[in-house]
């Protein structure tokens, strides 16, 4: 009862004021300017995600043999990425599965970019837009809560009657609280329905699911910093001293410190020896390779090291090493696409299919072998560094939030590896159905002489983002962490109120 | 008169805990700052060095005029600055090199001259690492300088009027004009005594550091950055004064100021950009392969289609062949240019719009004295255009001045045979002038005059009409 009405009093006194109008009209401002440029930014990445799609699958269907076939798939936008874009607008979304190499985030290439120099100007995103404003205005509701409450002696007043200091505290957070979800919660609203009367989005339950993952992180991060506000208006006596604490703590937290931490904790070029250790491991597996390549051309009937033994005239043969130590990159590219086949060369067709039928398994078990050294290397060389970092960043309630939300979206870096591994599925997928159909030792894997290949039962790639369970339990760690939190500092607040004099 | 207030306000904001906070914090960023570059900058200069020295090596390894006249210089590299540390610029968006090759076969014995190719920078596309803004100069200024100026002047004039004390100093006679400019010098003095000491304390780093040489020249611009800096304080300063003097209520006042502040130095900038770049659409770089493709065919087609009617005289043959090398030429050159343009003229746009917001102004200054960032990037792609047409005046004066020549550029047969000395070939070197840089500056630094101008009468305005 009494708690009810000092609530009452408290939610009178917030929502009246010209700080709190003011608050939610730029709020709003803010996210809707802001949600409608991000819509029309994905409209047109969703546009040119949709040409690359249909421009690869013509490539696809103009090559007339299996070798010369590209099986590339295309990362679709992130719907949520309005939200919080993550890595989803800059890691690469193009990436070509070959059966001689097991694709990873960097094998692919950034298609879609029409102006690189447009990463000049940073971009924003509506979590981004709560991280600075929601932090500041929490700090602001709260830092004379109770110092200005004391310097007026209006809190003394209020413990005259026998209302215990837990519940002046409780009543303050949640009044406050209301207030402030009053903005955030309107425009996030704004923002769904923004979505929604969007003609090119398409928002499924998963998706609400997700969005709510996004508010209930954003109530957490709020309310982290509104008792950060509350802390310092407890400890200090004078409201001057607790709005310029706050201030610098907003300063040091949101400014400083997610940009400052990542100095140098972790060395910002890889380590080489690890690199060079590992490739040297993978140029060996491909020597083997090679060298039993070799054996076989040597050991042929037909002698001479052209794995084509002439047929293709030089003309539609290609065969290129790709190697790139950086990324631990060694495959061996060999192709051909033969239209017409001289009588002449007839008899030796056989060979050459014998020869692929004999070398592509090798290569796809070479790739597999190379996959299994590569993983692990590029894991402790580039991934592990970046956890590290995201690790430090967490230490800070805005590099929480922002995994959390990263997590719900999706555009982590965990739901970007996602992709990667589908694609690495689609490979095995695909190489799965040329060996059922035989292709390897078919003579249309290098020469249409005889008809073109029929690409239509390929299987067809298509990447289902992880269900809402996957991203809740990402995104779980970092919204306990805010809870957790919010508790030891509400616990702090309230063991230093207990004890202050008023 | 004056002088007293302003003294006054510099003891309140000595001893008070808004100073000390600022202290602290500029000194940590700029010793922060100051280490990095320390550590970063050889590293910077090495490896233009190295990339400089290897391009110019295999330049000069050439001896005759035909391969120098097709090969071209190879890669031409942009010099980093040694003010750096002032202001990052986005560097890593822009690519630090352009190449010239020879792309275009136009038959199997027959090769288009290099043209200059843009290359794009994509930094993240395979990093994983999180996103950090640089800690330079430009962001202690920008973003923390300026809420460190709102924080000392939002209460200014609103508190003094809560507490009474503002209608007890004018009662003393003192013209209002007296307070508010008074109230100013106090804000500006005490903030710039940190900002000072933490520039000292920076720059003492750096120079101290055996790897790094400031230069000369380095110093004037190291004081116009200083200026604008204060330039750019007054006016955040006067913003605060406006607000405060408009506003009863401090904690009002602060959460205007603090509103206006996220608006117009976090959000504009980049909002404003992602919309104006809306407006045009350059080439795609599928477009831009197409295109590339279809002038290759097309070319091909003409030569060979020519090629038929020289019915193997040789004389005819060798004309047809320089004529279209020059051909190849000329169209490569003239599509990655187009292409270049296109996303130039969308970035300018964009970035001219963003103006608005004081923040970007700072920044385009800073870039411009510092020698960073887009401005930069364009000096350097004019120095390069140049550096091209000297290497092709060189390849034709070379040939002009043997009289054994046919004089026929474009096929081997045609040109001179003479070899060249190494030390002749022309070399590319990136310079920075500093009379283009104020004609860069002049714009941006007109509209933060401007700004400050307009802010500071609307403040004057505001306070000798305010009732007390």
């Amino acid at each position: 009862m009494m708690l009810t009405t000092l609530i009452r009093r408290e939610l009178l006194d917030n929502l009246m004021t010209f700080r709190f109008v003011v608050v939610f009209i730029i709020t709003l401002l803010l996210v809707v300017a802001n949600t409608s440029v991000l819509i029309k930014d994905y409209d047109r990445r969703l546009a040119s995600y949709n040409s690359a799609v249909k421009s690869n699958h013509e490539r696809l269907l103009e090559s007339k043999t299996y070798s010369s076939g590209s099986w590339d798939v295309v990362r679709p936008p992130n719907l949520l990425s309005i939200f919080n874009a993550g890595l989803d607008k800059r890691l690469s979304n193009e990436i070509f599965v070959l059966h001689g190499l097991v694709p990873t985030l960097w094998d692919g290439q950034l298609h879609g970019s029409t102006n690189p120099l447009l990463n000049l100007f940073s971009s924003i995103d509506i979590v981004f837009i709560f991280e600075v404003v929601l932090s500041l205005m929490s700090l602001i509701f709260a830092y004379d809560a109770l110092a200005g409450e004391r310097e007026r002696g209006t809190l003394r007043l209020v413990l005259t009657h026998p209302v215990s200091r837990g519940k002046i505290l409780l009543a303050k957070y949640i009044s406050a609280m209301i207030c402030l979800l009053v903005p955030l919660l309107i425009s996030l609203l704004l923002v769904v329905i923004l979505l929604t009367t969007s003609t090119t989005v398409s928002l499924n339950l998963d998706d609400f699911l997700r969005i709510g993952g996004i508010v209930l992180s954003s109530i957490a991060y709020l309310s982290v910093f509104y008792l950060i506000g509350m802390l310092i208006s407890v400890i200090t006596h004078r409201t001057s001293t607790a709005l310029m604490l706050a201030m610098f703590v907003w300063v040091f937290w949101v400014l400083v410190y997610p940009n400052v931490i990542l100095v140098r904790i972790t060395p910002a070029q890889p380590s080489e020896e690890r690199l060079a250790s590992a490739f040297n491991q993978i140029e060996q597996i491909w020597e083997a390779f090679d060298r039993e390549r070799k054996d076989f051309l040597a050991n042929d009937p037909i002698p001479g090291e052209d794995p084509h033994l002439g047929v293709a005239g030089g003309s539609g043969f290609y065969e290129t090493w790709y190697k790139a130590k950086s990324t631990l990159l060694y495959t061996y590219i060999v192709g051909s696409y033969v239209n017409k086949l001289d009588d002449e060369f007839e008899p030796q067709v056989p060979h050459v299919q014998n020869y692929y039928r004999f070398i592509i398994p090798r290569k796809i078990d070479a790739a597999e072998r190379t996959w299994l050294v590569r993983k692990q290397a590029l894991e402790s060389v580039y991934f592990r560094p970046a956890i590290v970092d995201r690790i430090f960043l967490r230490l800070s309630p805005i590099g929480m939030y922002d995994a959390a939300t990263q997590a719900w979206a999706g555009t982590d870096l965990f739901g970007l590896r996602d992709f990667y591994e589908a694609t690495r599925k689609y490979r095995r997928t695909v190489i799965d159905y040329l060996y059922d159909i035989n292709a390897f030792g078919d003579r249309k894997w290098f020469s249409a002489d005889k008809g073109a290949v029929d690409w239509n039962s390929l299987p067809q790639f298509s990447f289902q983002r992880s269900d809402v369970h996957i991203n809740a339990k990402r995104a779980l760690p970092d919204l306990l962490l805010l809870l957790m939190m919010n508790l030891i500092l509400f616990m702090v607040i309230f063991w230093v109120f207990q004890r202050s004099e008023v | 008169m004056i002088w007293h207030i302003t003294k006054r306000e510099l003891y309140d904001n000595l001893n008070s805990l808004r100073f000390a906070l600022t202290t602290v914090l500029l000194f940590v960023l700029m010793l922060i700052n100051a280490v990095i570059h320390v550590q970063e900058h050889p590293e910077r200069m090495q490896k233009y060095h190295d990339a400089t020295t290897k391009s110019l090596n295999t330049l000069r390894s050439r001896t005759d005029l035909f391969s120098i006249a097709q090969e071209g210089p190879g890669n031409l590299y942009k010099k980093p600055s040694s003010l750096y540390f002032c202001a990052e610029g986005g560097d890593i968006f822009l690519p630090d090199y352009t190449y010239g090759i020879s792309r275009t076969q136009i038959a199997n014995n027959l090769r288009a001259f290099w043209s200059l190719y843009y290359p794009a920078a994509f930094p993240n596309v395979f990093n994983i690492r999180p996103d950090t803004v640089k800690v330079d100069w430009g962001f202690v200024i920008g973003y923390v300088l300026s809420l460190i100026a709102i924080l000392f002047t939002f209460d200014s004039i609103s508190s003094e009027r809560e507490r009474g004390t503002l209608r007890l100093m004018l009662a003393n006679s003192v013209p209002r004009h007296t307070v508010l400019i008074g109230k100013f010098l106090g804000a500006l003095v005490s903030i710039s005594i940190p900002l000072t000491l933490a520039i000292f304390m920076n720059l003492l780093v750096i120079s101290m550091s055996r790897d790094i040489d400031l230069g000369a020249d380095v110093w004037i611009r190291l004081c116009i950055i200083f200026i604008i800096a204060i330039l750019y304080l007054c006016l955040f300063l006067t913003l605060g004064l406006l607000v405060s003097s408009s506003v009863r209520n401090s904690a009002v006042s602060l959460v205007i100021l603090l509103l206006t502040w996220c608006t117009f130095v976090v959000f504009i900038p980049s909002t404003v950009a992602l919309i104006a770049s809306g407006f045009s659409n350059p080439m795609t770089y599928d477009e831009f392969y197409k295109r590339g493709g279809q002038n290759h065919r097309e070319l091909r087609d003409e030569y060979f289609a020519l090629l038929q009617e020289t019915r193997g005289f040789r004389e005819k043959k060798i004309q047809l062949d320089s004529e279209y090398v020059a051909k190849g030429t000329e169209q490569d050159e003239r599509l990655s240019q187009e292409h270049l343009n296109q996303q130039i003229a969308q970035i300018q746009l964009a970035r001219s719009v963003t103006r608005i917001s004081p923040v970007t102004l700072i920044q385009h200054l800073l870039e411009v004295f510092v020698g960073t960032g887009f401005e930069r990037h364009q000096q350097f792609l004019e120095n390069v255009q140049r550096y091209a047409r000297e290497y092709r005046e060189f390849v034709t004066d070379m040939d002009r001045a043997d009289p054994d020549s046919p004089h026929i550029i474009g096929v081997r047969e045609g040109m001179s045979k003479k070899p060249i000395s190494p030390e002749s070939i022309p070399a590319f070197e990136d310079t920075l002038s500093l009379s283009r840089d104020f004609n860069a500056a002049a714009i941006d630094l007109f509209l933060l005059i401007l700004f400050f101008v307009v802010l500071m009468s609307g403040t004057y305005l505001t306070f000798v009409r305010v009732e007390i």
